[in-house]
């Protein structure tokens, strides 16, 4: 069985962001970057269908600047058999459908099985490459799992649901799957796996090659939004302040019903 | 966020960061929880299970070969590993610089093929555990004067005499002892097993410091073991310099390990705590304190990279790792009790973890040759005179 994952690289959630001197994005340098958390559970889940199977190929793609090599090979030492950089230092300028394109043109002719993404990107949020990319490889398409299973040339998976529901649903190969939080558990790679990921391949291909398309969402400018003001402060008689929070309590928040 | 002023990073190789962070997540998911209670009632963490946990990780003699179940990493790795260990506890930095610095590395260095293949690969998946026995109560900054014997009778080595202030005593499955040979005086190092009729382990109570591991004693009476647990290849003193120069070396990085932690906890706190109507770091006096304890790990983390490229690169001098030794171990005491200054009265509570690393740095400045010691051989070594004893 072929598998792709993609995955992106992410600054830290936790960095100071500052935004960029053209105004449209965030400012990349003195950022620490790190895989996207949810393609972290692709990478994972998709190591595990290898293990599982015994015999399969794990190709991890990324795109980005020289600096996305970092992540490739975190890929490969979680488990990935073989890494491929598609370079491009002006990847953030890129839209969902650029993103699908560069990466439906690597695969086309590579008869992936299973393409194995996160559910969105923690920068970007558009949640949309996925989906994108099955339209583009005309392969079927399930987003947001939480659980997967493979059998007979079938994936079953759970996904979740707004509200607390959750669906089972299965698709036939070849299938592309968007992976959401709860999935699974990232193993930390080990030394010696670390240590056999710097010999694995990891090729490296100029976007170029691949993309020939203007974007179609344009971002036009990034700004912090104004801190918003304090909380509510509830005052009154203890019985009462207890009332009205709990109401605010169900009418705002799942807490209590 | 990393405590990185130079931007060290951009010289670590990919794989040196890879490890780091994977290591910081699983010590900060996995270990950092149980540290507190386990220093407090000094109810020691369960090295067991830390061994094999470590082992799968495969950060236990991390730059020994990938023939006996090593990785085959740096030393830049090594020196990673103990950063990030000592980061939570000096207790885990103990643990794996005993294991990789004081027992793999003699028995890789001096020891027979058989004797490898026996122990590394079952060292390095933390099946077994080992301690290094050197120090006794009346021999510690000068080990010539060892009062432990061992005697070849027949086809065994038969040991006598007792060895004090022994990191992982009493859980140690394979002890390094040093001994004199009592029939030529000279020193030789054996592989004493757990068990071994006349060879007793006890760990010490009531310590002030590294309350989340073991220290203890060893003693051996006729002591008996088998003639192939010597390791051949070493004899004299220079057998337990040069492990105590791995773990020196270890020490450099995990000193910066404990450094950063505490530099950490004072840079939240002092942006946190509001005295006078203003966060505490907005006063100069608090800013001093802050600048001066970033200047001096900048300078250690200097110290120890460049000391770990000589090492990989087979040039690092005994005196040099002395040097990365008394500094960072200096900076990390220095460290540890700034931090503890600016948490003030939460600066003594085990919620914080200064006033913890400011007690287990006070063991780290003694053990592995005193600060004392390491000044007289960066002294030794650029006078080219002696004064570590009187005529
Ligand atoms: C927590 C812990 C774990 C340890 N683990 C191990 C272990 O696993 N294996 C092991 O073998 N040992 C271990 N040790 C022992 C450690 O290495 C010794 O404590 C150390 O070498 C110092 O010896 P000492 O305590 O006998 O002090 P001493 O040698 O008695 O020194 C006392 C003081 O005198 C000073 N001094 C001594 N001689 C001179 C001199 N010539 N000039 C100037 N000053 C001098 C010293 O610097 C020190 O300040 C451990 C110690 C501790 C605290």
């Amino acid at each position: 069985m072929n598998i792709l994952v993609c995955i992106k690289q992410v600054p830290d959630m936790e960095s100071k962001f500052k935004i960029s001197s053209d105004g449209q994005w965030y400012e990349q340098s003195d950022l620490t970057f790190k895989i996207n958390e949810y393609d972290e559970y692709a990478i994972e889940e998709a190591v595990r269908l290898k293990e599982k199977l015994g015999s399969a190929e794990v190709v991890a793609l990324s795109i980005g600047p020289e600096r996305t090599k970092e992540a490739i090979r975190k890929a490969l030492a979680i488990g990935a058999d073989k890494g491929v950089h598609i370079h491009d230092d002006e990847s953030h300028k890129k839209d969902s459908f650029q993103i699908a394109t560069i990466i439906a043109s690597y695969a086309k002719d590579k008869n992936f099985d299973i393409i194995f993404l996160g559910m969105q990107s923690q920068d970007r949020a558009s949640a949309q490459v996925g989906p994108i990319l099955s339209e583009l490889l005309g392969y079927n398409c399930i987003t947001t799992i939480v659980s997967f299973e493979y059998q007979d040339g079938k994936v079953n998976v759970k996904r979740e649901l707004e509200g607390g529901i959750k669906a089972k649903v299965s698709a036939k190969l070849p299938v592309v799957l968007t992976c959401q939080l709860g999935l699974n558990t990232v193993r930390y790679p080990t030394l010696p796996n670390i240590m056999k990921a710097k010999k694995k391949e990891l090729i490296t291909i100029n976007v170029n090659e691949l993309l020939n398309e203007q974007p179609r969402v344009i971002n036009l400018k990034a700004y912090i939004p104004e801190k918003k003001k304090g909380g509510i402060i509830l005052e009154g008689k203890s019985d009462e302040v207890a009332d009205k929070l709990i109401s605010i309590l169900k009418e705002k928040t799942q807490v209590l019903r | 966020m990393f405590v990185d002023y130079y931007k060290i990073d951009d010289l670590l190789a990919d794989e040196d960061k890879l490890l780091r962070d994977s290591l910081r997540k699983f010590l900060e998911d996995n270990i950092k929880p149980l540290i507190k209670q386990a220093w407090h009632k000094q109810e020691k963490l369960d090295f067991r299970t830390i061994a094999k946990q470590f082992g799968e990780l495969g950060i236990l003699g991390s730059f020994i070969e990938e023939k006996y179940n090593c990785p085959g990493a740096t030393y830049t790795t090594y020196g990673i590993v103990c950063q990030e260990v000592e980061r939570i506890d000096s207790a885990l930095r103990s643990f794996v610089a005993v294991n990789t610095g004081l027992v793999m590395y003699p028995i890789w260095r001096y020891g027979s093929e058989n004797q490898k293949m026996k122990f590394l690969p079952k060292l390095a998946s933390g099946e077994k555990i080992g301690c290094y026995g050197l120090t006794e109560p009346d021999a510690g900054s000068d080990p010539s004067s060892m009062k432990t014997t061992a005697k070849k009778i027949k086809d065994k080595w038969v040991l006598n005499g007792s060895k004090m202030w022994i990191t992982e005593a009493e859980i140690a499955d394979v002890a390094i002892v040093w001994a004199k040979d009592a029939d030529d005086g000279k020193v030789k190092g054996f592989i004493v097993e757990k068990g071994t009729p006349g060879f007793y382990q006890k760990d010490l109570e009531e310590l002030g410091s590294m309350r989340a591991g073991g220290v203890g004693e060893l003693a051996f009476t006729d002591c008996a073991i088998p003639l192939e647990n010597r390791l051949p290849n070493i004899e004299g003193l220079k057998g337990p310099f040069s492990c105590l120069n791995m773990a020196r070396y270890g020490i450099s990085w995990g000193a910066i390990g404990a450094s950063m932690d505490c530099f950490e906890t004072a840079l939240s706190y002092s942006l946190d705590r509001k005295q006078f109507g203003e966060p505490i770091a907005s006063y100069q006096l608090v800013q001093e304190k802050l600048a001066n304890m970033i200047t001096e790990i900048t300078k250690a983390q200097l110290v120890s990279l460049r000391l770990s490229q000589l090492l990989n690169e087979n040039k690092a001098t005994p005196a040099q790792i002395s040097l990365a030794k008394r500094n960072n171990v200096r900076t990390a005491r220095f460290c540890a009790h700034t931090a503890r200054e600016i948490l003030g009265a939460n600066g003594i509570s085990l919620d914080y973890s200064p006033i913890r690393h400011m007690a287990n740095i006070e063991s780290v400045y003694t053990y592995e040759g005193t600060d004392d010691m390491h000044t007289l051989i960066i002294g030794r070594d650029i006078t080219g005179i002696e004064a570590f004893r009187k005529k």
